[in-house]
């Protein structure tokens, strides 16, 4: 093939310009695109010659939107398969597409063939990018998603919340000094009656008329509240929430028909839109209160929204009037005093309370453990450079360009970032379920919901740690001085630079993993001991149904549906004894009666536990008599009024006397007779203690709360499942005033009861497994890389004699001298930072030492195994073998 | 770079417009290079042909080894240019297609189809 002359080339054309030109030039390879622009000029230039310039330009146009398909395929095609043309042998040069695709390859087949580090590097991340992801979605969802509330910096609740009275509100309700609007409300579960349907609770709202003016909220049909709603006598109306609208058939002609809501009949005026909740997404229905001005006792709480160009961060002035106005009005004991420290939380800080600094902090944690994993993968990568040294210094001196060298590192950790989030997006849907429930959220946790957020936000943490991980090893090998690394493996020299951050990063992380580990041990003695309490009652085989009444019933028609109810339950299969209660043990504080004794006038003013209890009551809980006697059937057509007494009142009110046959007084003078002495139960709180306690049979008390709980024990602790469902099932059928609340086993109750420190306790056991997870990893890794700089050191001393153990225990003894440092600073840290637990512990101090020695114990075991892997490599060097690698 | 990873069968046909390519880079002779291979493609069938769909085949053609390419220098200031040239395997292939027609058409009467021509 030699030198030709061509007619049709004309050296003088000028270049091809303009829009067309540039995407021929972006469609073809480096080395093939001038010849062919050139070629392409010449022809248009021969026809603009012969058929016009017009004529000529739409040809080209034409070339051009006829040859992209074939380019785009063609580049794709080269890139894939690396197919270069023996033409360009000696000039080579592909599109800017072209070695990333071939880039993207050669990454993945990297990463295929080292499965374990990718594997490593992948999980690693994958943990940090999914637990980050669930808590970041948990709190995008509670403190920055906006309130369905209008302007909710403008909103704020009252101090002494829970505590206003009717006629307090009604006072003020003209003018608020400073507010806009100020609504008050409580919670009000209403039962819900439909026809041949059983009664329902539905959770609910009872307010003034102004709430959902305070809130800035519209109907989504209907109305909502008007002046004029709340007053005595008006017709009752009620808001239905979007959901239980859907649940009535979500028929828009709704609106004005009536529901007999709380045992009368109150006509529907709206449905609130799907997004909108207050105060708690459980909230489905808003009762417009019949408000009476002479009501003193009260259980509101008054929100307001602040007068248009106020600041609800300054509304002292304002308050302090009000405060002052309340002092004129009202005489309040000391610890009711309203008058004194007037003050506003903002709605929002109201509503998520005290979840936001555990949030915050929870989020901080998991961000420094996403921290660590870069950092951790990134050290592997790091390893797997200087593994590479050879490699790529030949690479760079037979004319690699370091740009692409760093292109491939930085495709490889893409690649490990994309494969994470997906791997992480998996466990994030599981973290997010997890935190939801070991969160102190409580209602709030509803408005958190898994959806397409949650993985997007799982895949930009990925490709935010995937470029974080990519920094070190390509600054490394940006900056690096391949042709000393390659010197140095050649010469088998141990560099002594570097190592240094990289051991620093891993004594921080095994610092963080003692901490979280100390953390989580502390709670889990505190929830051990929980559990150890001796509660008073058997919880292993007793299951609960939950019921209330309509509340226009009488009491005794009240006393009549629970003791109606009892035989049907006790007809069950499986139930060895049934009773009920108003109230059981380990169901917080409340229905406390004044006490006084006869015979003891100058006993000081106090109060006792009081429960309301059938028959079988002791029997069916498990509550051991220890004097006298329970109650027996007969007790119940008694005349004269009965009570038991827990140890505890007998102990306070009747110390070294004996109190069978004494009287105490609660409703009048006839007064009721002790007849028997029962065993403390915890009341309250596991943590409490003993308090005192007295129980009265339903037979004997003038009046009964709408809400009870049908006790049912099981003959077998396995049949209490099966009851819950049987008992819910009889109620609903049998129990005409009844509306079955929740059914739920003791044990659940009791679980409900350790609470808070229990899932803090799993939380942070799941964080503290994740920051040991990751220490041990970096522990891996940092051992590992130091293991590879010195194959040919060990290969040698190993040739000359040393017996490879001693390799092995001084690898080993590289990673504990991490470990020991980093469990160090640990302690230091949990010395101080336990004593944030201290509100959750119980019966285990912040500094235990037990625990702390569990903590670094668990570490060194951890860091040993990791280090372990290593060591035993090391150890097995073969000179022969490092040297022919060479 | 990779190694070129496509494998060639051992008697292979080519397509329809992988043929025609081939022909006209045996018809344009020692100054077969991309444009001039396009310009003989249209002039001989009479339909437009773009630059882009020659260069594509012609690269998967020299992939298949049915053709080679080489660069020649024309001059100081223009650039060289990619010339391709059909080797024995090419030549060897445009026989074994027109063999496989020639069998196909073997036997064939189109008279009775075609109407008074």
């Amino acid at each position: 093939m030699g030198h030709q002359s061509r007619p049709d080339h004309h050296p003088s054309t000028p270049p091809l310009t303009g829009l067309a030109a540039s995407l021929f030039r972006a469609l073809l390879p480096i080395a093939e695109r001038d010849e062919v622009l050139e070629e392409l000029a010449a022809e248009q230039a021969e026809r603009s010659a012969s058929r016009g310039r017009f004529a000529a330009r739409i040809w080209l146009w034409r070339q051009l939107f006829g040859s992209i398909p074939a380019l785009a395929r063609r580049a794709w095609w080269r890139a894939w398969t690396g197919f270069e043309p023996r033409a360009n042998r000696f000039n080579h040069g592909g599109f800017v597409v072209e070695t990333w695709i071939m880039d993207l390859r050669y990454s993945a087949r990297r990463l295929l063939t080292r499965p374990t580090f990718t594997l490593l590097a992948v999980l690693t991340l994958a943990l940090g990018v999914g637990g980050t992801a669930a808590i970041f979605s948990i709190v995008r969802a509670l403190l920055l998603d906006p309130l369905p509330v209008a302007h909710e910096e403008r909103v704020g609740v009252l101090w002494f919340d829970g505590s206003w009275t009717e006629q307090e509100f009604l006072h003020f309700r003209p003018d608020f000094p400073g507010f806009q609007g100020m609504a008050a409300y409580t919670h009000a579960d209403q039962t819900l009656e439909i026809d041949r349907r059983p009664i329902q609770l539905v959770r609910g709202i009872s307010a003034s008329a102004e709430l959902f003016d305070v809130l800035g909220a519209r109907a989504f049909i209907g109305r909502t509240f008007q002046t004029g709603d709340d007053i005595v006598g008006a017709a009752p109306v009620v808001v239905l929430s979007y959901g239980l609208w859907q649940e009535l058939g979500a028929d828009p002609s709704i609106i004005g028909r009536q529901l007999r809501l709380g045992g009368e009949p109150r006509s529907v005026v709206g449905v609130m839109p799907r997004e909108f909740w207050f105060p708690s997404p459980t909230i489905r229905v808003w009762a417009a209160a019949g408000l009476r001005p002479n009501n003193r006792s009260g259980n509101w709480t008054l929100v307001g929204r602040v007068a248009q160009g106020g600041d609800i961060g300054r509304m002292q002035g304002p308050l302090r009037t009000l405060a002052a106005e309340l002092g004129r009005h009202w005489k309040y004991p000391r610890e009711w005093d309203k008058t004194v420290a007037p003050a506003i939380t903002p709605l929002r800080q109201y509503l998520v309370g005290d979840v936001r600094t555990g949030l915050l902090a929870t989020l901080g944690a998991m961000g420094l453990i996403l921290l660590i994993a870069c950092v951790n993968v990134a050290a592997l990568m790091l390893g797997q450079l200087s593994g590479r040294s050879t490699e790529l210094a030949v690479r760079t001196a037979l004319g690699a360009a370091r740009r692409r060298l760093v292109q491939q590192l930085v495709f490889e950790s893409l690649l490990i970032g994309f494969l994470s989030a997906a791997a992480g997006a998996l466990f994030a849907v599981t973290a997010f379920g997890t935190l939801l429930r070991s969160l102190p959220l409580g209602a709030l946790a509803d408005t958190a919901a898994l959806d397409w957020k949650l993985f997007a936000a799982a895949f930009g943490f990925a490709l935010l740690a995937a470029s974080l991980v990519a920094l070190v090893p390509g600054a490394a090998l940006w900056r690096g001085n391949l042709q000393v690394s390659l010197a140095a493996t050649r010469t088998g020299g141990i560099s002594t630079r570097g190592g240094r951050l990289e051991g620093g990063l891993v004594v921080a992380q095994i610092a963080l993993a003692v901490l979280l580990v100390a953390g989580a041990g502390l709670l889990l003695r505190s929830v051990a001991n929980l559990r150890g309490v001796n509660v008073g009652f058997r919880v292993d085989n007793v299951a609960i149904v939950d019921a209330t009444m309509p509340a226009q019933l009488s009491n005794e028609q009240r006393h009549q549906a629970v003791l109606d109810m009892l035989p049907v339950l006790q007809t069950l299969p499986g139930v060895r004894v049934v009773a009920a209660t108003h109230k059981l043990p380990l169901r917080g504080s409340g229905h406390n009666f004044g006490i006084s004794v006869l015979g003891k006038p100058d006993l000081e003013a106090s109060t006792t536990a009081f429960r309301v209890v059938t028959v079988d009551y002791f029997a069916a809980m498990g509550i051991a008599v220890r004097r006298g006697r329970g109650f027996v059937p007969t007790d119940r057509f008694s005349t004269a009024r009965l009570v038991v007494v827990n140890e505890a009142l007998a102990a306070k009110y009747f110390p070294g006397e004996d109190p069978i046959g004494r009287v105490l007084q609660t409703f009048d003078d006839r007064g009721e007779r002790i007849i028997g002495v029962v065993v403390n139960v915890t009341e309250q709180n596991l943590t409490d203690g003993p308090v005192p306690a007295r129980y009265m049979l339903h037979e004997h008390v003038p009046m009964l709360w709408p809400s009870t709980s049908f006790v049912l024990a099981a003959a077998r602790p396995e049949d209490v499942p099966r009851l819950l469902d049987a008992g819910r099932q009889a109620i609903r059928r049998e129990g005409r005033a009844l509306a079955v609340e929740r059914a739920l086993s003791m044990e659940s109750i009791f679980e409900d009861a350790v609470g808070v420190p229990g899932r803090v306790a799993t939380l942070l056991s799941l964080l503290a497994g994740l920051a040991m997870l990751l220490g041990a990893i970096g522990v891996y890794g940092m051992i590992s890389h130091f293991v590879t700089r010195r194959t040919r050191d060990y290969g040698i001393r190993i040739a000359l004699g040393l017996p490879p153990r001693r390799v092995a225990s001084h690898v080993l003894g590289r990673g504990l001298r991490l470990v020991g440092l980093g469990s160090a600073f640990g302690i230091a840290g949990a010395l101080v930072l336990t004593r944030l637990l201290s509100t959750l512990l119980y019966g285990v101090r912040a500094t235990d030492p037990l625990v702390l020695a569990v903590a670094v114990v668990a570490l060194l075991l951890a860091g040993t195994l990791a280090a372990l892997i290593p060591a035993t490599r090391a150890s097995r060097t073969n000179l022969m073998s490092v040297l022919r690698e060479e | 770079m990779t190694a070129n990873s496509s494998k060639v069968p051992e008697s292979a046909g080519v397509g329809n417009f992988e043929e025609q390519v081939l022909l006209a880079v045996i018809r344009t002779g020692a100054d077969g290079y991309g444009m001039r291979v396009r310009r003989e493609l249209e002039r001989v069938t009479g339909r437009s042909v773009t630059i882009g769909s020659v260069y594509a085949t012609l690269d998967r053609l020299e992939a298949k080894g049915l053709v080679i390419s080489a660069r020649t220098t024309t001059g100081a200031d223009s650039p060289s240019r990619r010339i391709f040239s059909v080797t024995p395997a090419g030549a060897r292939a445009l026989v074994e297609t027109r063999a496989a027609r020639d069998k196909l058409w073997a036997g064939v009467n189109l008279q009775p189809l075609l109407p008074d021509v």
